[in-house]
Order: structure tokens, then C-alpha cells, then sequence
């Protein structure tokens, strides 16, 4: 790291910074919501927000891809006349954890292959990102070891970790060199400042355990063998198809599109909703037919479209680790646990291919 | 374009839909530039003209008298929208089919109960064809909003067949079994925006149960929150017990 | 809260005029339509549209016309539904949105000069209706072609009037079943996967084209496989829910691929290995 683009922050400048960041434009942070739960939601001053939080209900997926977007407005007083529209405002994510980034970086991914989507582009050129790194492990429902998203890797503007009395920032982009210029609160880093940050990270090489029994390069591995496992059929059994798992989680984008007149019947607007793989009608085309009928299958198309299906595309693994799918779950499906099911159930086919 | 003719009628139930409407405010005056009100409330009186465009219904058949006149709306009217749990599903009335039917007589008529007669709780569109269905105890008025300008534009409307967690996810609403209270939010369907969780309240499964639910795994859910059975019965009961009549009925099919 | 009109959205829709239309059955309807400027739609047969009626919302529908019939296209619309009730409620002078071509058609340079053995059933021959007249239209750069069609019922044809034109070429093989005949019917009856075996043909330069409802497909595959035809030349065309058409909704997805961008055009080569393909 180049000297240059590391900065500090004392702690009790932190609420200033926060304030003065807010005068200038929307700031949004994890704030608590009883019960253990958190979200990201508008903030004004560093009080108002929970450093220490576990990943809030939704991700920060809401403002790239609002929960209902409207597309385009429409008016067929004169025939089919429409126009496509995007909403956007210009924000602070401040507080987002690494496993967060990885989401938002997959979803970059998928959006902006082609065809593009212009909506989530422009949205996305509106907000600037302020990492926040974890020194402790969330819960046990966290996979991000497995997956190495428990340190850094890119897709923030600025990333801070808490070092006790100060934070310590790395300033990644032109965006955030501005935000740190402009606040005038932070103060150049000190050989001693990259020490801690260097001793904090190995630390957590021992705090954070992989508690599944396979190392992430083998996972597509386990997957390429087990799309007709028991594993499935179990989960279907459990699984009440409500969709929490995927609403919550940062790399699912599958959408609705719906029709919304007004009481006049020739106004309206067309707009997208998250729509779940989980709900029964999700792939059923006219004549009844649905082509994931069963509960397992579609509970395995959502941990094929984390672990598979994306390594072959973009040879990236979707599953970020957040841990937000199991804990949700009210059935208590569990990532981890199902991977480790997986991974159990093929080291013994293999035994017995062996044995033969 | 003359404004469509719309008519509100009432069979068993508490008219707590109807209040809904009455308290709809703003959306109201909104609602009733669209329309021409011509009946509201009274049943079968020689009032309105014969032909509606769009007759509401709401409450449950539960008398022989009851199902002579809803067949006599169904004529009259070009759009039937059956509105409200009571009309829907049955609703709370069809806790009634919980007993044997004498029994309830005896109960709520003590020894005049041979002079009044009494049938299963049945909802309307298992009496008569219904175009248009507004689920909830109360309605959700954007919803019913929503299925008054599918009848008059002449589409039809689908109530939604995903759970009521989709809606309360997206309204990131703390999850009740996070507060280690039950919800029967994950087997029913949705529609209402949540709007008893996004109140502090837990779902009552007002709507009825998506089409096809995980009765089995709901139930393991439950026994794993250390949930008493009879109380979720009791709770699913409370609204869904007609849904016997139309599982009975596809058995015999 | 800012709002921006969009100018390079890919939900932009096109005004489409209907110039015609014709209730093919009773829950069919035919549309032609034009677009603004009478551009061309320039797609390949086997693609499709995403239909819209504002309001109402928008559907995907195959393309029944061939691209050689350049100034204006056609829809078949069967009524199952919110979107396809409105649209048969048009008629001719009403609009219609637009949006695509869609998909991965029928790789029409691949089929010239090799024998052509179509399969369709029910709705099935709509997407393949514009593939047929696109080879008859170009009829010399082919080989031989066969074209076999089931359906319910005699009235539940599509078509009547072209395929009896077609009947009548000497270039063209016709074959036609249904499950339930009624007195005038002098046809076939029974299923579609019976009419395969008695076709003869050169297995190396057969390309098979099977178009029809999902359960159709594992069974004339079947029969197909019988007449030695290489995996890689049988060619299906497979229907799923789809919303954007642009590999993003999710709704098409089949395992890993996007039905909407990869499809609905797919050989039986690349489907085989992919399990919730049929
Ligand atoms: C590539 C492709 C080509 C098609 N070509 C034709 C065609 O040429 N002619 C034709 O009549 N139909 C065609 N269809 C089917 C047609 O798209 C659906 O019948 C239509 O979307 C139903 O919309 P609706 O609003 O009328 O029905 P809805 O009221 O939305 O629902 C009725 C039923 O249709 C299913 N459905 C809803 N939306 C879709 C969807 N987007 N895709 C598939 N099923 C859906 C629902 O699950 C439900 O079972 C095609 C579909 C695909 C994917
Ligand atoms: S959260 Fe659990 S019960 Fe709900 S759909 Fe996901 S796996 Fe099934
Ligand atoms: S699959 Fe679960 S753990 Fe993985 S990113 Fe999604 S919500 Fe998080
Ligand atoms: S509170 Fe109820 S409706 Fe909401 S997510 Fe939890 S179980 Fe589902
Ligand atoms: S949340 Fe449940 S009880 Fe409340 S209105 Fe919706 S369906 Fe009815
Ligand atoms: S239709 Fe949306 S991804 Fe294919």
C-alpha cells in the first residue's frame, strides 16, 4: 500500500466527520433495530450509526436495486406511448462490511454485461462506497472465510478499520480522496498506524475459521457432482418456500416486471419488483407447467446460482459469506451445514467408488 | 364513457371491509370520480337497477336464504368481486364448521334451534362464479384499489401466490421468529404489504394459504420454536377452515 | 430524489400498428403488425418479442413470419391470460408495444444444404412457421424438406390455408395427426412421435427441428435419436417464463443458462447435458 493513500481518523472526530458528510449529501448507515437486527438506513451523525453490527436484514443491494423500481411512465390517451425512466440520488454508503462489497461487485458484474441495464448503471454512478472492515467474526452463521471475503478486496471508494482510539482508511478512488480532502478531519498515517493495521489482519487469519470442510477452490468441484444429491430432497422437505433467503441476499437480482395503471386506465407506470426462485409460480409458464416444481429443486437452483453457475460465467463465486440466508431462515436451512452435508455426502461416494 | 355502476353488498360478517372503505380517505374521492356508487349496503332491496356492472361482496353464506341471494346478485351483475376473509375464504364464520351444525344451533338458538336453519359456512365462490377475489380481514384498501381498476379495465387480477415474507422482507421488517414469536406469514399468501408486521403485529394468515404450502415443514418449524400445536391450529383455523370444503370436494373429483 | 428520462433503455418500446387480424381457433388470433416508419424487424426465424399493452404488461411471443416478408410481421396469440386477453380484445388501427427481437433463432446458415425434417405440435408451429416459409422462400439453398404437424383436434389446426399450399409443392413433404379426428378428417390420428418412423431419410444430412409443449419433447427426441440423427442436429425450441428478455429477471433460467439470450433455440447437443432442460 502506497503510503499516499492511507489515512487516519480519530475516533472522536468520527461524529464530525459523519455530520459534515451528511450536510453535503445523503449518508446511509447500519443503525440498530432491536432484537440483534440491523439496517441501513439515512443517518446524520456518527451516533446514530452501529459500528459494530452484523449484516443488516437487507444488504445494501436496496440502492442499487431498489425492492420496486419504476422503469417508465406511460400515457395511452394517444396509443402505446411510454417513457423510460430512472430515479437516482446521489449517496454515501458508509459502513459497508467486505462481504457486502463482494455482493455489490457481483452485481456490477451482472449488470453491466450486455444488455446493459442503464437504471442500475446510472444509480450506481450516484453512490459512493465507504467499506468497514470486520475484526471479529459476525456469528456462526458467517461463511465469509470460506469464500475469502473477510478482508478487502476492492469495490469501495474508501475502506476503514477500526484501530481503537483511530480509524485507519484506504483511500482507493479519486471520490474518496475528495470526501477525506474536503472534511479536513484526517490526518496522514504513521509507520506505527500500518503496523497495527498489518497485526490486526493477521490476527483474524486465526480468529476467522473456515468451519466448512473444503477450501474454496474445490467447491465447484462439490457442486459439479451433486445436482441429483439427497441434499436436496431434505431441504425440500424443510423449506417453506417464503423466499426470505434470497430477498436477503446480496447476489440475488431476479426480478418482476408488473403493469400499475392509475383509476384513470390510461396512465400508469411499469416497474420491477425482487421476485424469489423459491415461490411456486416463479418459473410457470401457461398451461400450469413449472419447470421447478419441487421445493428441493428450487432451493438447489438457489445454491447453484451461488456456487455454480456463476463460476462458469464469471469465475466468481456469488456466495459472498454474509450468513444472511441462514439466519433469516425460519425452517433453519443453513449454508453451512448444507455445504458441509454435501461435502460428507461425496467423500463417501468417493470412499465407496474406491472400495470397488 | 358513462362511469361504471358499482354496488356494495353484505352477507355474515363483522362489515369491518366495508369501514375500510368508509375510512379509505384521500383514495376515496379518487375511487369515487371513477365510479357511480348505486347500492351500498342494503341487500336485494328493489333500489338499484337490475343490471350492475360491478356488485362487492362481502361476508359468507351461511343460511339458504343467503345462497337465494347471491345467486340473484351474481345475475344481476356484469363483475362479481367477492371482498373480505368472510367472502373469500370463509373466514372467521367458517370456524362454525368446526362443530356439528346442531350443535351450533343449540348453542346460539338454545331450544328454538329447530325453527332456524343453518349450513356449512361456505365462501362465496363456493356458492357462485367469482371474477374478481380482495382476500384479507380487513382488505388491504391499495390492494382492493388495485383489483377495482383490473375489473374495470377488464383484467383480470391474481392474487399473489408467494408468502406474506416477500412483502415483509422487502419492507425489511424485523422477522417475528427473530423475536421468537411465530408468524404465519411464510404460508400465506401476500398481497397486504405486510401490513400487520410493518404494525408490530404477527400474521393471523388473514388471506389464506398460498396454493400450495409445506403444511408439514410449517409444523416442524413451529415444534422447533417450542410453539404449541393446537395454538397454530387454532390460529390457521381461524381463517382457513373452509378450505376443508374445497379439498373435500377435489377428493371426490 | 432525481428522475431522468431515458434515452438508451433497454425497456424502450416500440409503437407497433396492427394492420391485420385474423381468430385462427377459438382461442387463437393472428396479428400483422407494422412498426413506426415501416422499419424492418430484422430478425431470425425461431426469435421473439416482448409484447407490450401498457397497463397490462407485456408478454414474450414468437415470431410467426418469415424475415423474408420484410414490411411487416406476425403474431399468434393464444388467450391464457392478463397480458394475451387484452391483446385479443385489438384489432386492426389499434397499437401494440414492441420490444426485441429476442433469443438465438435457428441458425439458418447452418441448415443450407442439408435435408430439413420439421416436428411441430400445438402452438409449436408458430415459432417454426417462420422458418418454413423462410426455407421455402429460399428453397434451393435446402435440401430435402418434411414437415410433420400434430395437434388436438382437426379445428385446432393452424394454418389451414398454408399448409394446404403447402401440401400441393412438389418440394415439400406434409404430414399431418391429431389426437381426436372429426368425420371430414381424412389425416392421420394418434400422436405426433408416431408419425416419425415411417419418414425416411439421410441421418448424416437431416437436421430435425422440433418445435411444441414441453412433454413433447423427451418422446420425439426419442424417435429421432431411433433414425441415427447426430445429437448436434436436432434442434428444439423451449418455452419458459420469461419477463425481460434480457438475461437478467431470472425467470428463463434453465441451470446455468438464460433461456431469453441463449435460446429459445437450442441443439439437443447442448441441452443433454443440462437436466432441467426437458
Ligand atoms: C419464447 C416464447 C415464445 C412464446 N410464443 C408464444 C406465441 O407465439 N404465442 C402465444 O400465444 N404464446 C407464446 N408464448 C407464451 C406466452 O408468452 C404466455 O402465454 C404469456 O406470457 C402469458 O401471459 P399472460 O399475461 O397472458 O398470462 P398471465 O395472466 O400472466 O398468466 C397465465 C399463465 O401464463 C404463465 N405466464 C405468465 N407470464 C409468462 C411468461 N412471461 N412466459 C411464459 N408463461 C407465462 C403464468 O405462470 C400463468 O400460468 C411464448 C413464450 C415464450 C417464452
Ligand atoms: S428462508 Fe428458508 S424456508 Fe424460506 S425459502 Fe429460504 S430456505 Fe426456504
Ligand atoms: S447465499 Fe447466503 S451467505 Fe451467501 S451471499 Fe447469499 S445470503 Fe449471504
Ligand atoms: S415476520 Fe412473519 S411475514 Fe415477516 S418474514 Fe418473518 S415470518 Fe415472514
Ligand atoms: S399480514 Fe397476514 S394477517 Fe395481516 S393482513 Fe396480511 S395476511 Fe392478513
Ligand atoms: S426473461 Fe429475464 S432473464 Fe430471461
Amino acid at each position: 500500500m502506497k503510503k499516499t493513500h492511507i489515512a487516519t481518523l480519530k475516533k472522536e472526530r468520527f461524529d464530525d466527520f459523519i455530520s459534515a458528510l451528511a450536510r453535503l449529501q445523503k449518508v446511509v448507515a447500519p443503525v440498530a433495530r432491536g432484537n440483534g437486527q440491523f439496517a441501513f438506513e439515512p443517518v446524520v451523525s456518527g451516533n446514530e450509526i452501529a459500528l459494530d453490527y452484523i449484516p443488516t436484514i437487507l444488504p445494501p443491494k436496496k440502492y442499487f436495486l431498489p425492492q420496486h423500481e419504476t422503469l417508465a411512465t406511460f400515457d395511452t390517451t394517444k396509443g402505446q406511448q411510454m417513457e423510460p425512466v430512472v430515479a437516482y440520488e446521489k449517496m454515501v454508503i458508509f459502513g459497508v462490511h467486505t462481504c457486502d462489497l463482494a455482493g455489490i461487485q457481483s452485481l456490477n458484474m451482472i449488470f453491466s454485461e450486455r444488455p446493459k441495464d442503464v437504471n442500475y448503471l446510472i444509480r450506481k454512478s450516484a453512490i459512493t462506497i465507504i467499506g468497514y472492515e470486520c475484526n471479529d467474526y459476525c456469528d456462526e452463521y458467517a461463511s465469509c472465510r470460506l469464500v475469502h471475503n473477510h478482508t478487502p478486496n476492492g469495490g469501495y471508494d474508501l475502506f476503514f478499520t477500526n484501530l481503537g482510539d483511530k480509524f485507519i482508511i484506504h483511500i482507493n478512488t479519486q471520490a474518496g480522496d475528495d470526501i477525506i480532502e474536503s472534511a479536513g478531519l484526517f490526518e496522514p498515517a504513521q509507520a506505527a498506524d500500518l503496523k497495527a493495521l498489518e497485526q490486526l489482519r493477521s490476527d483474524k487469519r486465526k480468529l476467522f475459521a473456515n468451519e466448512v470442510p473444503v477450501v474454496h477452490e474445490n467447491i465447484p468441484e462439490v457442486f459439479a457432482k451433486s445436482f441429483n444429491s439427497k441434499v436436496w430432497e431434505d431441504l425440500g422437505k424443510k423449506c417453506l418456500a417464503c423466499g426470505n433467503c434470497t430477498n436477503v441476499c446480496p447476489t440475488c437480482y431476479c426480478f418482476d416486471v408488473i403493469d400499475e395503471p392509475n383509476l384513470d386506465l390510461k396512465t400508469g407506470k411499469r416497474y420491477r419488483r425482487w421476485d424469489s426462485c423459491q415461490s411456486e409460480t416463479f418459473a410457470q409458464v401457461a398451461g400450469g407447467e413449472s419447470f421447478r416444481e419441487e421445493r428441493g429443486a428450487r432451493q438447489r437452483h438457489r445454491f447453484y446460482r451461488k456456487f455454480k453457475y456463476p463460476m462458469n460465467k464469471f469465475s466468481r463465486l456469488f456466495c459472498t459469506g454474509c450468513g444472511r440466508c441462514s439466519r433469516t431462515c425460519m425452517a433453519k436451512i443453513n449454508l453451512k451445514e448444507t455445504l458441509t452435508q454435501l461435502v460428507k455426502e461425496q467423500a463417501m461416494t468417493d470412499l465407496k467408488a474406491g472400495n470397488q | 364513457m358513462a362511469k361504471p355502476k358499482v354496488a356494495f353488498f353484505d352477507f355474515a360478517c363483522c362489515e369491518g371491509c366495508q369501514l375500510q372503505v368508509a375510512n379509505m380517505g384521500e383514495l376515496l374521492f379518487d375511487v369515487l370520480g371513477a365510479i357511480d356508487v348505486v347500492e351500498f349496503r342494503e341487500v336485494m332491496s328493489e333500489k338499484g337497477p337490475d343490471k350492475i356492472d360491478v356488485a362487492i361482496v362481502e361476508g359468507s353464506i351461511t343460511t339458504p336464504h343467503a345462497v337465494e341471494k347471491i345467486k340473484k346478485i351474481r345475475e344481476r351483475a356484469s363483475v362479481l368481486i367477492a371482498y373480505g376473509s368472510c367472502a373469500t375464504i370463509g373466514g372467521v364464520n367458517g370456524m362454525k364448521n368446526n362443530f356439528k351444525l346442531d350443535d351450533i344451533r343449540k348453542e346460539v338458538y338454545g331450544k328454538d334451534a329447530k325453527y332456524f336453519e343453518t349450513i356449512e359456512t361456505m365462501s362465496v365462490p363456493q356458492v357462485v362464479k367469482v371474477d374478481y377475489l380482495v382476500n384479507g380481514c380487513p382488505v388491504y384498501l391499495p390492494e382492493f384499489v388495485k383489483v377495482l381498476k383490473a375489473a374495470l379495465a377488464g383484467l383480470p387480477y391474481q392474487v399473489p401466490d408467494y408468502s406474506v415474507c416477500v412483502e415483509c422482507k422487502l419492507n425489511e421488517n424485523v422477522c417475528m421468529y427473530q423475536k421468537g414469536v411465530t408468524c404465519l406469514g411464510p404460508v400465506t399468501k401476500a398481497g397486504c404489504n405486510s401490513w400487520c408486521i410493518n404494525n408490530g403485529n404477527i400474521c393471523y394468515g388473514c388471506r389464506g394459504m398460498v396454493s400450495n404450502p409445506n403444511e408439514k415443514g410449517a409444523k416442524d418449524v413451529l415444534e422447533k420454536y417450542n410453539i404449541p400445536m393446537d395454538l397454530i391450529v387454532n390460529k390457521m383455523n381461524m381463517y382457513n377452515k373452509c378450505r376443508e370444503i374445497d379439498q373435500r370436494e377435489q377428493k371426490k373429483r | 430524489m432525481k428522475e431522468l428520462i431515458l434515452k438508451d433503455s433497454e425497456y424502450e418500446i416500440k409503437r407497433g400498428k396492427i394492420v391485420r387480424t385474423k381468430m385462427m381457433t377459438e382461442q387463437e388470433k393472428l396479428f400483422e403488425i407494422v412498426l413506426p416508419g415501416g422499419d424492418n424487424l430484422d430478425h431470425d426465424p425461431g426469435q421473439f418479442v416482448e409484447v407490450s399493452i401498457l397497463g397490462a404488461g407485456e408478454a414474450p411471443i414468437s415470431i410467426a413470419s418469415s424475415p423474408t416478408k420484410r414490411d411487416s410481421f406476425e403474431l399468434v396469440v393464444r388467450n391464457v391470460g392478463r397480458v394475451t386477453g387484452a391483446l385479443h380484445k385489438l384489432e386492426t388501427g389499434d397499437e401494440v408495444g414492441i420490444r426485441g427481437p429476442f433469443g438465438k433463432g435457428f441458425p439458418v446458415r447452418i441448415l443450407e444444404g442439408n435435408d430439413l425434417l420439421f416436428v411441430a405440435a400445438g402452438l409449436g408451429l408458430v415459432p417454426l412457421r417462420s422458418l418454413i416459409n423462410f426455407v421455402i422462400d429460399n428453397r434451393r439453398d435446402f435440401g430435402k424438406v418434411t414437415v410433420l404437424l400434430g395437434c388436438k383436434t382437426p379445428d385446432n389446426m393452424l394454418f389451414g390455408d398454408e399448409l394446404e399450399s403447402w401440401r400441393k409443392r412438389l418440394d415439400v413433404n406434409l404430414n399431418c395427426t391429431v389426437d381426436k379426428a372429426d368425420p371430414e378428417w381424412k389425416g392421420n390420428v394418434g400422436l405426433i412421435t408416431s408419425l416419425i418412423p415411417g419418414v425416411t431419410l439421410k441421418p448424416k444430412r437431416t437436421f430435425a427441428v422440433v418445435v411444441g409443449p414441453p412433454i413433447m419433447y423427451k418422446f420425439v427426441i426419442q424417435e429421432l435419436l431411433k433414425k441415427e440423427i447426430p445429437d448436434r442436429q436436432i434442434l428444439v425450441s423451449l418455452e419458459r417464463h420469461m419477463k425481460c428478455g434480457l438475461g437478467k429477471c431470472g425467470h428463463c433460467q434453465i441451470n446455468g443458462i438464460y433461456c431469453c439470450q441463449e435460446g429459445p433455440v437450442l441443439s439437443y447437443d447442448r441441452i443433454k447435458s443440462i437436466p432441467e432442460a426437458l
